[in-house]
């Protein structure tokens, strides 16, 4: 079972609990030492919140359930403030090899929607195990070099 | 097949962690003493348009690779100050410009003036060759021995190196290979 980013943005958050419609997700929080997604971002700018993955109890095909409306909380520091105006996302960052050559454009990211575990990121149009992803951050993302196109 | 390419071609290119995808400096210049084989390091620009210089320094030692669109290293922690640097690229000799340099072999038979160093790519700077004008005004690549005798402004090189002159890159790949097969283990 996955799913891509494409598939997921936008779709609408809802607070289990109240039943209330929290937002729409816009983004994720990647978490580099786990490969895995460390929260999602809702809406953009100064009015994105941010739902820690523990708190995201069903990720479903319509909806993300989030266990109740406190789950939502402002950017706690430098990366998550970044993360919500977009700066951070993995999608649409240039990929490069741990040797220093571009492979191309982070097009998507295929995820377990279960665990949150990244399971592959989709470069230039071909897919990539996430276990090939070395980091990412606000400039690119580094992959290892049996990914390069050149050497 | 290798990637070659000129040392001027990095300049500006971003300097970018491995574990964090972070861009954290730009390259300024290239340090590099002719004997080493390789870089001793870069000198660095602050990231972005009109940022200024950068005080801390990259040692070779530091670098996990250079590559045709970064500079890779593992993190921030591998700028560093000049003064905790090693010498050679904390502190490099002020006369160690190779640019201009007249390329003689052991014959005494000038091949040329040394316009650029050849890059290996992938590497932390290795320098497997020249780029030189030659004397008829025309452009050339040499491959480089592994260890290369040097004499002030002249760089003294095996009398084969003539055999090896090629007119790109691509050729140079090869001439390397095939000029240190030859040389025998440095």
């Amino acid at each position: 079972m996955s799913e891509t980013f494409h598939q997921v943005v936008g779709r609408k958050v809802v607070s289990r609990s109240s039943a209330q419609e929290l937002g729409t997700v816009s983004d994720f929080l990647y978490d580099g030492v786990r490969r895995s997604i460390a929260a999602i971002v809702l809406g953009h700018g100064r009015k994105a919140r941010i739902v820690d993955w523990k708190n995201v109890t069903g990720f479903g095909a319509d909806a993300v359930m989030v266990s109740d409306d406190d789950a939502l909380r402002e950017p706690a520091d430098e990366r998550e403030s970044q993360a919500c105006s977009g700066k951070r996302g993995l999608v649409g960052k240039r990929a490069l090899t741990e040797t220093g050559n571009e492979l191309g454009t982070v097009d998507d990211v295929v995820f377990d929607p279960g665990d949150g575990r990244v399971l592959a990121l989709v470069v230039a149009g071909r897919e990539r195990p996430a276990e090939g992803l070395l980091g990412a951050g606000s400039y690119a993302a580094v992959m290892e070099a049996e990914q390069d196109p050149v050497t | 097949m290798k990637l070659l390419f000129p040392a001027s071609a990095i300049m500006g290119l971003p300097v970018v962690t491995v574990s964090g995808g972070e861009d954290v400096a730009e390259v300024r210049d290239v340090i590099y003493s002719p004997g080493l084989g390789h870089l001793a390091g870069l000198s660095l620009n602050k990231r972005g348009f009109l940022s200024g210089r950068r005080k801390d320094v990259l040692a070779a030692a530091d670098i996990c690779a250079i590559g045709r669109d970064a500079v890779m290293v593992r993190d921030e922690t591998c700028l560093s100050s000049p003064d905790d640097a090693p010498a050679e690229v904390g502190h490099p000799e002020s006369k160690r410009n190779v640019v201009g340099d007249d390329v003689l072999t052991e014959g005494g038979v000038s091949l040329g003036t040394v316009r650029d160093l050849v890059l290996l790519s992938g590497t932390a700077g290795e320098v497997v060759g020249y780029q030189i004008s030659t004397a008829d005004g025309g452009d050339g690549y040499i491959p480089l021995p592994a260890q290369l005798a040097v004499s002030g402004s002249t760089l003294v090189v095996p009398e084969i190196t003539k055999e090896f002159v090629v007119h790109d890159l691509v050729s140079l790949s090869a001439a390397v290979d095939d000029f240190r097969a030859q040389m025998g283990p440095a």
